[in-house]
C-alpha cells in the first residue's frame, strides 16, 4: 500500500527563523496520526504547511502522489478556533461549498449538509446559527463542514482548546468515530488520554524537528528521549496537582 | 418672550424637513463614499490606498466649519460655485464619507482571517469569499458604529447653518436675531436637537437590532 500523505523534507522558514527544519513523514490511508510537542514547536505550522496556508521554505507535500494546493479538496482542516461563518446557519455553514464550489444544486446540498451535521450529533441543530450553538456543538459543525467535502486528509488544530473542559468530550468523540470509520487524519492535541487512544503513530515535534515518531506506547511509555519525557512530565505533574 | 418661542416652533417646522433631507443624503451619500473609499484602502495597493488615506485623515483632521468655509467661500476662487445648500449637501456628505470610510476599513480589518482561510481551504474563489463571506461579516461587525455615526452626523447639519442654508439652526437662530431672546431661542433649539439625536439613535439602534437578526440570529 503505497501512503495516502507523503512529506519529504519540509521546512518552513519565516525571515532567517527555522520553524521547520525538514520533516519527513509517510501517512497511510485511514492512519491516524497524534502529533505533540511544546508550545512553539512547529505544529500547528506542520498542519498549516500541508494544508498549503503557509508557504514552504523546501521539501514537499504529496496527497496521493500530486501536490497539493489550498482548495483542491485534498486536504481538510479543523481549527481552534472554529472559523464558522458567523451569518450563516449550520446547515449554510455546510452547504455554502458544496453549492458554490461543487457545483451541487441547492437542495441536493442541503440534504448533504444534514448528512453531515447528523454524522457529528447535530441533526437536529441545523438552522442555528453559531451564536445560538455551544463551543462544542460549533466545533462539531466545523468538523461536519469538512467532512462534507469529503478530503483524503483531515488536519485538526487543537480542535479542544478553545473550549470549556466539559465541552470536549463530545468533540473527542466525533473524532474518535471519524478516526474508526476509517478516515485519514492528523490531530495536534495536548490531550494526550485522548491521543494516546486514538493515534496509531504520534509524531513528537520541537523546535521544528521530528524529535522521535513511533505507537503510543514507545512515545508515551518507553521514550528515553530526555526532551519528550520532560515534555510529558509537565503534564503527569499537572494531573498529579489537580488530583491532590 | 411667548412671541420668541411661538416663533422659535414655527422656525422650527420650516428648518425641520431641511435639516432631515440634507441629514438623510448625506448619510446615503457619505456611506456609499465612504464604502467605496474604505474599500479600496483595504483591498488595494499602497500607491491608491495612501492618496486616499492622505485625503481621509485631511477631512478628519480639520474643523467641520472651516471645510464648510473653504468649500462655500473658497471654493468660487477655483470655478467652484455652489448654492448654499448644494455645498452644505456636499460638504456633509464628504465630512461622513471619511468617518464612514474609516468604520468600513476596520471592519473589513476585524474580518478573522481563519474564517477566509476556511473559504479557501474549501476552495472558495477570492471573489466568491469576499462577497460570501468578508462582506456579512464585516456587516455585522460594524452596525453599531454606523449607526453612531449616523446620529453624530445629524448635530452636524446645525454647522451647515454658517454658510446659510435654511436648516433648523438658521431658522431658529433668525428668530433669536429678531427677537433679542437669544438664550429662549437656543434653548428650544438645544431641545430639538436632543430629541432628534435620542429619536435617531433609537431608530438607528432598532435598524442595527433587524439587520442584526437577519444575519446572525
Ligand atoms: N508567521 C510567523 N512569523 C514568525 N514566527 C512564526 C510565525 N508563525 C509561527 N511562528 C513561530 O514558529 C514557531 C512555531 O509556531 P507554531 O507552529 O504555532 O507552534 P505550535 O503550534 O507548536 O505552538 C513559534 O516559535 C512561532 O513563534
Ligand atoms: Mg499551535
Amino acid at each position: 500500500m503505497s501512503p495516502i500523505l507523503q512529506l519529504r523534507g519540509l521546512q518552513r522558514r519565516v525571515g532567517s527563523t527555522e520553524i521547520l527544519r525538514g520533516i519527513d513523514l509517510d501517512v497511510m490511508p485511514g492512519e491516524v496520526i497524534g502529533v505533540i510537542g511544546p508550545s512553539g514547536s512547529g505544529k500547528s505550522s506542520l498542519l498549516r504547511c500541508i494544508a498549503g496556508l503557509d508557504e514552504i521554505a523546501g521539501g514537499s507535500v504529496q496527497v496521493e502522489g500530486r501536490a497539493t494546493q489550498p482548495g483542491d479538496g485534498a486536504i481538510g482542516m479543523v481549527f481552534q478556533q472554529f472559523n464558522l461563518w458567523p451569518h450563516l446557519s449550520a446547515r449554510d455553514n455546510v452547504s455554502l461549498a458544496l453549492r458554490l464550489v461543487r457545483k451541487m444544486p441547492a437542495a441536493a446540498a442541503a440534504e448533504k449538509a444534514e448528512a453531515a451535521l447528523a454524522q457529528v450529533g447535530l441533526g437536529a441543530l441545523a438552522a442555528r446559527k453559531p451564536a445560538a450553538l455551544s463551543g462544542g456543538q460549533q466545533q462539531r459543525v466545523a468538523i461536519a463542514r469538512s467532512l462534507a467535502m469529503e478530503p483524503r486528509v483531515l488536519l485538526f488544530d487543537e480542535p479542544t482548546a478553545a473550549l470549556d473542559p466539559e465541552l470536549t468530550t463530545e468533540v473527542l468523540d466525533v473524532i474518535r468515530n471519524l478516526a474508526a470509520s476509517g478516515t485519514t487524519m492528523l490531530v495536534v492535541s495536548h490531550e494526550m488520554g485522548f491521543v494516546a487512544g486514538l493515534a496509531h503513530r504520534v509524531v513528537f515535534l520541537d523546535h521544528g524537528q521530528m524529535v522521535q515518531t513511533g505507537t503510543p506506547q514507545v512515545i508515551f511509555s518507553e521514550a528515553a528521549e530526555p526532551r519528550i519525557r520532560s515534555f510529558l512530565q509537565t503534564y503527569l505533574s499537572r494531573v498529579a496537582w489537580v488530583q491532590g | 418672550m411667548m412671541q420668541a418661542l411661538q416663533d422659535s416652533l414655527v422656525a422650527t417646522a420650516q428648518g425641520l424637513p431641511v435639516t432631515l433631507a440634507i441629514w438623510i443624503a448625506a448619510v446615503l451619500l457619505g456611506m456609499a463614499g465612504g464604502f467605496v473609499v474604505g474599500a479600496l484602502r483595504f483591498f488595494s495597493p499602497w500607491p491608491l490606498a495612501l492618496p486616499l488615506s492622505v485625503a481621509v485623515e485631511a477631512v478628519r483632521g480639520t474643523p467641520f466649519l472651516v471645510q464648510c468655509f473653504l468649500l462655500y467661500f473658497g471654493g468660487p476662487f477655483i470655478g467652484i460655485d455652489l448654492a448654499p445648500l448644494t455645498a452644505g449637501l456636499l460638504a456633509l456628505s464628504v465630512y461622513g464619507a471619511a468617518y464612514f470610510s474609516e468604520v468600513f476599513r476596520a471592519g473589513f480589518m476585524a474580518v478573522p482571517p481563519g474564517q477566509l482561510e476556511v473559504a479557501r481551504m474549501l476552495g472558495l474563489s477570492r471573489f466568491q469569499a469576499v462577497l460570501r463571506i468578508m462582506l456579512p461579516v464585516m456587516a455585522l461587525g460594524v452596525l453599531p458604529s454606523l449607526a453612531n455615526l449616523c446620529v453624530i452626523l445629524i448635530k452636524e447639519t446645525a454647522v451647515l447653518s454658517i454658510i446659510t442654508v435654511p436648516e433648523l439652526t438658521f431658522r431658529v437662530q433668525g428668530v433669536g436675531t429678531a427677537t433679542f431672546a437669544f438664550a429662549e431661542t437656543m434653548l428650544v433649539l438645544a431641545l430639538v436637537y436632543w430629541a432628534l439625536a435620542e429619536l435617531t439613535a433609537w431608530g438607528a439602534r432598532a435598524a442595527e437590532r433587524r439587520i442584526e437578526r437577519a444575519l446572525a440570529a
